[in-house]
């Protein structure tokens, strides 16, 4: 009786270690997937803009670019700028619409009449 | 423009505003930065910002801006050609516990496992469109600023898979997807999205329209809005935190995106479905797809009429994401939307004279008012005017903070939209400040 025990156990472990090393390598099986990423957009890369060689003597614009509740920081940056920096022209102006419209008017006046420009979206 | 320019942003925004330069081919700009925020603080501490020093370099915000004015340009800045990020079709062979952990610490997933999208996988998705695999669906952009990501239908059906849809979804998938509409906004105010589905394809992917139509009941539903996340996560550049996704609080609607049909069986007659009401023919299928923030549940037991309950509850939406007003003068009103029971929709129609959807819409585009406490914040031209005596502002400084303002909160041209659906064991109604974008065909795409 003991002896026929003792086989049984023996079987059911030999039988439930198969069970264990097939899950093993299951587990372990290389898998290959497609790239659930897409292609991001080619983008041309663009100099930067000549800068000035001094500020002064030269007109340049401030743009706030009116996310709401932050004008404050645009009139302090004229204020500031225009005390340490005397001999220019600062100029500062609100963007149209809100800060994700764009604004082509404005865009030309700078490029008609200023030098160079800041460009500010507060939060 | 060809001038020199110098960019200030608050330092929060720093994996953003330099991930939208690089895109926009300017990856060498430099970028000014100031403590963060500004909004609403007062100018004394704004000016202490910019004496200050830009907090991520330690330098004087002030020398930085006339560097990035002057300071000559190095030959790296003057170089041309194009910013290529190459794409493999195939991941590196792994297991499949290391591939789901690898796509979820990339930021591919919802956080929840999903399907891997094996070729197998994604031959057996592509049998539910006659559309071939290298067709392109649409284009995508994380936000107004950003450029868009083009995507094929093999790209979708990739997400499609990992969201756990079926073929017969797909179509649905693919519409969806050729909107271009991103789920997951970059707004900092944690936008959600919504889409409805409507006509024959309801029924025949099995839609929940009965008891509780908005929640996790159907696979349908499941699926197809979970696959949207992916869509924006994987093909649109979207949804990665701090770079392209900024909301706050985010938004737990953006888990399934309140992927819905409408009953449109139960509208009472007259009540035209939402597809028909965008031009589309009774028959075919159409998913459309809004922008918003917030759901209001009305479930009070109220003897008043629906729609003056609906009246009085929509005013809350005032207040409920950026929708208000978001910049003062120029942007001060929101959208609405309704999502009802077919009990509520009968009870308007039969018993409160509202024929048509559209009725019920201008009547709440016309009645919902901001309040004037709110009216003034939205329009500080027009308190100016009132401080100044101008009429008939002035006049409007005798009304209390809490009372109706004589502006409608819902823009006339967006109104309230209103879906039906639901099962029919109470007469309830979901309100939210929810705006309709867009509609694509879905037999288009099978």
């Amino acid at each position: 009786m003991k002896k026929e025990s003792f086989l049984s156990l023996a079987l059911i472990c030999v039988i439930a270690g198969l069970f264990v090393s097939c899950a093993q390598k299951a587990d372990q099986r290389m898998v290959t997937i497609v790239n659930p990423a897409g292609q991001p957009p080619q983008t041309p890369l663009l100099p930067r803009a000549p800068r000035v060689d001094t500020l002064d003597g030269k007109t340049i614009y401030i743009i706030d670019a009116r996310y709401p509740l932050t004008h404050q920081l645009f009139e302090e940056m004229q204020k500031l700028l225009s005390e340490r920096f005397p001999e220019t022209n600062w100029i500062l102006k609100e963007k149209a619409g809100t800060y994700m419209d764009d604004d082509p008017k404005l865009w030309e006046e700078i490029k008609a009449n200023g030098h160079a420009m800041i460009m500010g979206v507060g939060h | 423009m060809g001038l020199p320019a110098a960019p200030i942003v608050t330092s929060r925004f720093q994996d953003l505003a330099e991930r939208t330069a690089s895109g926009l081919g300017m990856p060498r700009e430099k970028i000014i930065y100031i403590p963060h925020p500004v909004s609403n603080k007062p100018a004394a501490e704004c000016r202490k910002y910019l004496e200050g020093n830009n907090p991520l370099t330690g330098k004087p915000v002030v020398e930085e801006i006339v560097a990035a004015l002057t300071a000559p340009l190095t030959e790296e800045d003057k170089k041309t050609g194009f910013v290529e990020e190459p794409r493999e079709r195939l991941l590196k062979p792994d297991t499949a516990e290391n591939l789901q952990r690898r796509l979820r610490e990339n930021g591919m997933t919802d956080g929840l496992p999903v399907i891997l999208p094996t070729e197998e996988k994604i031959a057996e998705m592509l049998t539910g469109t006659s559309r071939k695999a290298d067709e392109v669906v649409g284009q995508m952009r994380p936000s107004p600023a950003q450029k868009g990501w083009t995507y094929t239908v093999e790209m979708v059906a990739v997400n499609a898979v990992m969201a756990g849809a079926k073929p017969e979804h797909f179509p649905v998938i693919l519409a969806l997807a050729s909107t271009g509409q991103a789920s997951l906004p970059s707004s900092t105010s944690s936008m959600a999205r919504m889409m409805v589905v409507n006509g024959p394809v309801r029924n025949e992917l099995k839609f929940n329209m009965g008891i509780g139509a908005l929640g996790p009941f159907s696979e349908a539903n499941a699926v197809i809005g979970r696959s949207w996340t992916l869509i924006t996560k994987n093909l649109g550049g979207g949804g990665k935190t701090g770079i392209t996704y900024l909301g706050t609080l985010g938004s737990n609607l953006n888990y399934n995106n309140i992927c819905f049909a409408e009953k449109e069986e139960a509208l009472p007659p007259g009540w035209k479905p939402l597809h028909v009401q965008k031009g589309f023919a009774g028959e075919e299928s159409v998913v459309s797809v809004f922008n918003g923030w917030t759901m209001l549940n009305y479930s009070a037991y109220n003897p008043d009429a629906y729609h003056q309950l609906m009246r009085r509850q929509m005013v809350a939406l005032e207040m409920s994401g950026a929708g208000a007003h978001h910049t003062p003068d120029v942007n001060i009103q929101t959208a609405g939307i309704l999502v009802m029971d077919p009990l509520v929709a009968r009870a308007l129609k039969e018993e409160e004279g509202f024929e048509t959807k559209e009725k019920l819409n201008g009547w709440l585009t016309e009645n919902v008012r901001f309040t004037m406490w709110n009216y003034w914040n939205a329009l500080p031209s027009n308190l100016k005017k009132a401080q100044q005596g101008i009429q008939p502002f002035a006049s409007l400084l005798k009304r209390a903070p809490e009372s109706d303002s004589p502006l409608q909160l819902f823009a006339p041209k967006a109104g309230v939209e209103i879906v039906v659906t639901g099962g029919e064991t109470n007469s309830f109604w979901y309100a939210g400040d929810f705006r309709y974008l867009a509609s694509s065909s879905v037999d288009k795409w099978k």
